[in-house]
Formats: structure tokens, sequence, C-alpha cells
């Protein structure tokens, strides 16, 4: 394992958190800071990497992802070949399991698997369509971008409002309607 | 981050709640459309198009707009470069729809509409300017994002100009002796920069570069992650616009 100096675990929590926009590698942080890293440990142990691939060269033969949460974000690279499995998913932002091996001073990666999106008990999934057919029927309903301001600022869905997650987190239900019953539809940046 | 969301509400007591897990690009992947916020439309670094036609936007335009008509547009469509994010507003839904999809199906990779069209933004407080507009000339520049090094900068490191930097050619071997290799530069792949990045001088900036900046971005994020002054290159170094000195092979 390479040691971090804080200064560098900074700069690796800065980049992850500048180049991330994804909605995966939050799945397991909802409000259990603590639970995620000890898992995050666990798996790192058994020489699992789980996180938002960064990107891959084919040229290179390399894959690289950004590995654990807060403090311990980093983006790591490995090396693969011909019997890599699932390499397909290893497309740049989807969040992705990767197992691998050690060999000499290589990580090789041996398989990499999706990582679907868990949702919270209770919450349900809205495809595009129907969230169409809910914003055109001007069904009442708070729709929620948790993306950075900076991507909202870009482009969001009609009547969208900007709630990214650390807002959500600092100001709670202020920032949230009173109506705790009323429909409430969160998006960001995709499955990743 | 709409599932961490997503729990934080549950939390809060929030009972009905649902996740567009798909997101913004399956939204846009679908042909709907999206909107940019009025501040980004007045300061953002866009092409801002004005589809209205006879001449209104002489009497009163979002200011920066450039006017084009749907057909104008057609014709000049090549002018913007398709990584410019472009804003588009009219004073009629149809015109901005089908400039939209126009846009969208010829690659462009953010098209974004102002809320409301003209109407909206000057009924949301949006400042305007009036009067000639005297060209319709599209200046776009391409801010650098985080870690990127200018062109420029990188060529004088090529030409030997910067003694602080060390200039790494993440490419194969083999792409190197079919190739060449810039300057004062070194060779070290992709896949051999985390064993070999003790090799590396310590007291010297690095840039990193290959044939597109693919592979830079991710050997940048090795060095940074090893405490490396790190940059590199989003350039295709075949563009004439790269225009380094290059030792070619024998």
């Amino acid at each position: 394992m390479i040691k971090q100096t804080p200064i560098k675990m900074l700069l690796a929590i800065l980049l992850v958190s500048l180049l991330s926009y994804g909605c995966a590698q939050d799945t397991t942080s909802s409000g259990q800071q603590s639970k995620p890293a000890a898992a995050q440990a666990q798996k790192q142990k058994e020489n699992v990497f789980t996180g938002p691939i960064v990107g891959k060269s084919n040229k290179a033969k390399t894959i690289s992802i950004s590995v654990g949460k807060g403090d311990d974000a980093k983006t790591v690279m490995l090396r693969f070949d011909d019997k890599t499995t699932g390499l397909e998913h290893a497309e740049k932002g989807e969040a992705a399991i990767i197992s691998w091996e050690q060999r000499g001073d290589d990580k090789f990666a041996l398989s990499v698997k999706p990582k679907l999106a868990k949702l919270p008990e209770g919450v349900s999934e809205i495809k595009v369509d129907e969230l169409y057919q809910l914003i055109s029927a001007k069904t009442p309903m708070t729709l929620v971008d948790a993306r950075p301001e900076s991507r909202f600022a870009q482009a969001h869905l009609p009547g969208s409002m900007s709630i990214p997650v650390d807002e959500l987190q600092e100001k709670k239900a202020t920032v949230l309607p009173e109506d705790k019953n009323k429909l409430l539809i969160f998006y960001c940046g995709g499955y990743t | 981050m709409s599932t961490t969301n997503a729990g934080l509400a549950k939390k809060l007591g929030y009972n009905n709640i649902r996740v567009f897990l798909a997101g913004e690009p399956a939204w846009s992947k679908a042909g709907y459309p999206v909107y940019a916020s009025n501040g980004y439309v007045k300061n953002g670094n866009i092409v801002l198009i004005d589809l209205r036609t006879g001449g209104k936007a002489v009497d009163a335009r979002i200011p920066r707009a450039i006017p084009l008509t749907y057909e104008q547009l057609e014709d000049r469509i090549d002018d913007i470069p398709r990584n410019a994010p472009v804003v588009l507003y009219s004073d009629n839904e149809e015109d901005v729809l089908d400039a939209l999809e126009e846009l969208r199906d010829e690659g462009f990779k953010s098209v974004s509409l102002v809320f409301g069209n003209f109407k909206g933004w000057v009924d949301s407080g949006g400042t305007v300017q009036k009067g000639p507009i005297f060209t319709t000339e599209i200046k776009w520049e391409r801010k650098l994002g985080k870690g990127e090094v200018s062109v420029a900068e990188f060529r004088k490191a090529t030409n030997g100009e910067l003694k602080d930097v060390y200039v790494i050619d993440a490419r194969t071997k083999e792409e190197i002796a079919e190739l060449g290799i810039f300057k004062n530069t070194v060779n070290i792949p992709l896949d051999e920069i985390p064993k070999r990045v003790n090799e590396l001088p310590k007291d010297k900036r690095i840039f990193v570069h290959c044939s597109t900046g693919a592979r830079a971005d991710l050997a940048y994020r090795v060095l940074i992650e090893n405490g490396y002054d790190a940059k590199f290159l989003l350039l295709d170094i075949s563009a004439p616009e790269c225009d380094c000195p290059i030792i070619m092979p024998k």
C-alpha cells in the first residue's frame, strides 16, 4: 500500500470531489459515514476495489479507479490482460467492483463487475418517460438536482432546483418542501 | 449523489421519495430539453444564440447573444466548436426545440435553453442589450480544465525553454518507434509509471502527454497521488496546433 501524507490525501479528495459527478459512489453513505469506511477497509484486504472508473487505456492496458471515501479517497491504477473479465464495465464514470491480484510491482485486474446503485428502503426508481409525463402534466412535486451547483447551472431538468449533497447535509429540511407527503424526486449525473 | 440525498430526505421524514437514477444524461439522450440558469447565461463560457427572426435582437437581446435564425444556424454550424456549451433562446418554443435537436444531432455535447425564452429572461429580471449588432463572429475558447497544461507552455518545455519541467511521453514504446518523440521528453509508458515513479525528479514540475490526452490524464493522477507537481496535455498531438519539435525515428 502507498503511504499517504495528509497533503497528498487532501489533493486526492479534492480531485475526486471535483471529478466525480455520478451517483453510485455515494450509495453506501446515506448518513452512516463510519460503516462504509470499515466495509471499504475490509474489501481492500480481499483485493477488491470498489468505486467509479476514472479511465481505461486499451493501449497501455490499464484501468484507473477511484477508491475509498472522504479522507481515504484516492485513484489507483491497475493493469489488465486478455484474461481480465468484464472489461466492458470499465467505462469512465461507471461504478465498478474490480477484483485484483499483485504480480511483482503491479496490480492486475482479474474481473470487473458493475456496481449497481442501491436505493434506500421505501424509495423507488423513476424512469425517464414517466418523469417526462409527470413534468408535462405539471404534477405537483419537488424535483431536486443533486449534482454540484456548477453542473446544475449549465444544464438542468425543467422546474428542478439545485440541492447538492453537502447542502442537504448542512441545511437539512429547511431546503426541502414543508409537506413531507409531497412527491420528492432526486436526480444526478447518471447511474455511476 | 441522488441516492445519498434520497437517504437523507428519508431520515428527515419525507415519505414520498423517488430517484431518477438514469439522471440528466438519460433525460438529454431521450431528446428532452435542459435549461441553463440565469447566472450561467450571463457569465458562463458559452456560445449564446438568439434564434428570433425579424431583427428583434437589435431592439433588445440577452448580452453577448449572437443573432442567428434557425436557417442561419444551419449554415453556420461548423463555426461553433462542438465542445462549446451552447445556450439557445427564441420567442417561440418550436424554433428553440428544433435547434436543440439539430445541434444535439450534429454532436454538440452541451446544449441548453433559457427558461421561458427571451420573455422568461426579461421576466426573471435579466438585463438586456440594445442597439445595432456589428458582427456575428463566433469566438469561443476552451478554458483549461483541472490539471491541464496549455499547449503554449507545453511547447516551451519541449523546446527546452523551461528548465524546471520534466516532460513524460506516456505512449507505448511501439508508438514512439513508429512516430518519434518530442525533444526534451522521456518515454515512460502509462502502465510503467506506478512502478517507475521514484525515478522522477522531485524538484521539477512534470508535464505528461500521450496521443490525445486520455492516458496523460490517467498518468497525471498517478503522479498527483505520489505528491508530484504534475500537469497533462489534453490535445491530439497530430493536430497542427501542437507544433512541438519532434525527433523522428531513424
